[in-house]
């Protein structure tokens, strides 16, 4: 280990900061519009459905990351203004709470994600015992156990963040989860395309395409945007771990800012890509916030 | 595991989490890093990474689409074969749009009582007939407009996944 001083040569990857201006705009839009599709499920009945108490425990997630991140720039600015001591016991505990905080959004996000893919899946592989598989009781009981699960790892995660038996689990869970959930998806877009093979039998192959295309598109979207905002960080954590002293990943992790500035962009983006595709949850949204 | 070995474990996460306590932007700076005698570009993880997820992505793309072109032949449907027996050539997709969203409405109610059908001979249950027809009813209330006539017909049978994810 090199011990000798700062080295303040010009080479030296200094930390990329996010304006702070920046990061609680896109921290509050994503709050904002988590608590604007719960509050939209919530208050319509026709919403009370397993499929949209899915896409609101996704939002849940989105709104515990989104809250982490303005908390902590709020404790920095408090502990620069000096209003916190930087050493304390009580901060200690206090950045444990929020990280454990943060990964529950990680793990929320994730199972929350596992959670609809399959809603989807039984509802396309089992369209008639539907209702009678996916009940809103067992619904609101998988959830249960899904955010049991989710705090009981985030709390372990957080105490025990240097063990390196928690970092690699933690590590492996991300893409192994991304492929299972990719692999559900690729199942049941295929029998959608056989489907509509099978039904409609137009002699042009165009709306062929454009409707596989379409599918093809909006699986790369939902995997891709969640892949993109969260691998960075899950980089880093490995990174951090392993190897924190070697200069490249000292570079790497110089960029922490911009990817927590990321996963809150993913906050922002989710509910786009799996709340506002119903078409009911849009016409609530119009009824309640537009026409008043 | 000598006694040596441990403590310099002990006193590097103490160092760790000493500077992981500051409540500053240099949060995650572990220590002097040397930056002499690097080999390739210092950014190089971060070039390499992005880069890497980007090809991934679409890489993923253009597996899925050709998927899409080549896709195997799928299992049975149960509400295939009554459903299929429906469809037909159109000629053009605006003229008929109309109709078809009539169409589809007496489709739709046909299926309905088919759907009601199947569950009372096959399940003893109170009132699947009853949820399936307010569940199903829900697709004709959220779908204003049909783009293309392939979807109408496959919107009935795949209430959930295709409903929401064609109507963007």
């Amino acid at each position: 280990e090199n011990i000798s001083g700062l080295s303040l040569n010009i080479t030296d990857c200094t930390q990329v900061v996010v304006p702070e201006e920046v990061f609680f705009t896109v921290a509050a839009a994503g709050i904002l519009e988590n608590l604007l599709i719960l509050i939209a499920v919530v208050r319509n009945k026709n919403l009370h459905l397993p499929m949209y108490f899915f896409i609101c425990s996704l939002a849940i997630s989105d709104m515990l990351g989104s809250l982490y991140k303005t908390l902590e720039n709020i404790f920095i600015i408090l502990c620069k203004m000096g209003y916190l001591t930087r050493h304390g016991d009580f901060e200690k505990k206090l950045d444990d709470a929020m990280d454990s905080m943060f990964i529950l959004s990680l793990l929320g996000s994730i199972f929350s994600l596992l959670a609809i893919a399959a809603d989807r899946y039984i509802t396309i592989f089992y369209a008639l015992r539907y209702h009678n598989i996916m009940t809103l009781r067992r619904a609101l009981v998988i959830l249960a156990i899904i955010w049991a699960f989710c705090a009981g790892s985030s709390i372990a995660i957080a105490l025990f963040s240097y063990e390196a038996a928690t970092v690699i689990p933690f590590t492996i869970l991300f893409p192994l989860m991304m492929f299972f959930i990719l692999c559900l998806y690729v199942h049941m877009f295929l029998l959608a395309r056989s489907h509509a093979k099978k039904i409609a039998s137009l002699p042009s192959s165009t709306i062929h395409h454009r409707t596989n295309m379409k599918g093809a598109i909006t699986l790369t979207i939902f995997l891709g945007v969640f892949l993109c905002c969260w691998a960075p960080f899950v980089l880093h954590i490995l990174l951090a771990r392993f190897c924190p002293h070697n200069p490249y990943c000292a570079c790497y992790m110089s960029i922490f800012h911009v990817n927590g500035t990321l996963i809150m962009c993913n906050a922002i983006i989710n509910p786009m890509i799996f709340a506002f595709r119903s078409p009911e949850l849009r016409s609530t949204f119009k009824m309640f916030y537009c026409s008043r | 595991m000598s006694a040596l070995r441990l403590i310099s474990n002990r006193t590097s996460q103490q160092a760790l989490s000493n500077s992981d306590y500051t409540w500053d932007y240099e949060y995650y700076e572990y220590g002097p890093v040397s930056f002499e005698g690097l080999k390739a570009h210092k950014y190089s993880i971060v070039i390499g990474f992005w880069v890497g997820l980007a090809v991934f992505v679409i890489f993923m793309f253009f597996v899925l689409t050709l998927l899409t072109k080549t896709g195997a032949p799928h299992q049975e449907f149960r509400m295939n074969s009554f459903v299929a027996d429906f469809g037909r050539p159109l000629e053009s997709e605006r003229v008929f749009s109309h109709q078809m969203a009539e169409e589809s409405q007496s489709l739709f109610h046909f299926c309905i009582n088919e759907v009601d059908h199947m569950n009372k001979e096959k399940e003893r249950q109170k009132g699947p007939s009853l949820e399936s027809k307010t569940h199903f009813q829900e697709v004709p209330k959220s779908n204003g407009m049909f783009e293309e006539d392939l979807h109408c017909l496959a919107k009935f049978n795949i209430p959930n996944f295709v409903n929401t994810e064609q109507n963007s």
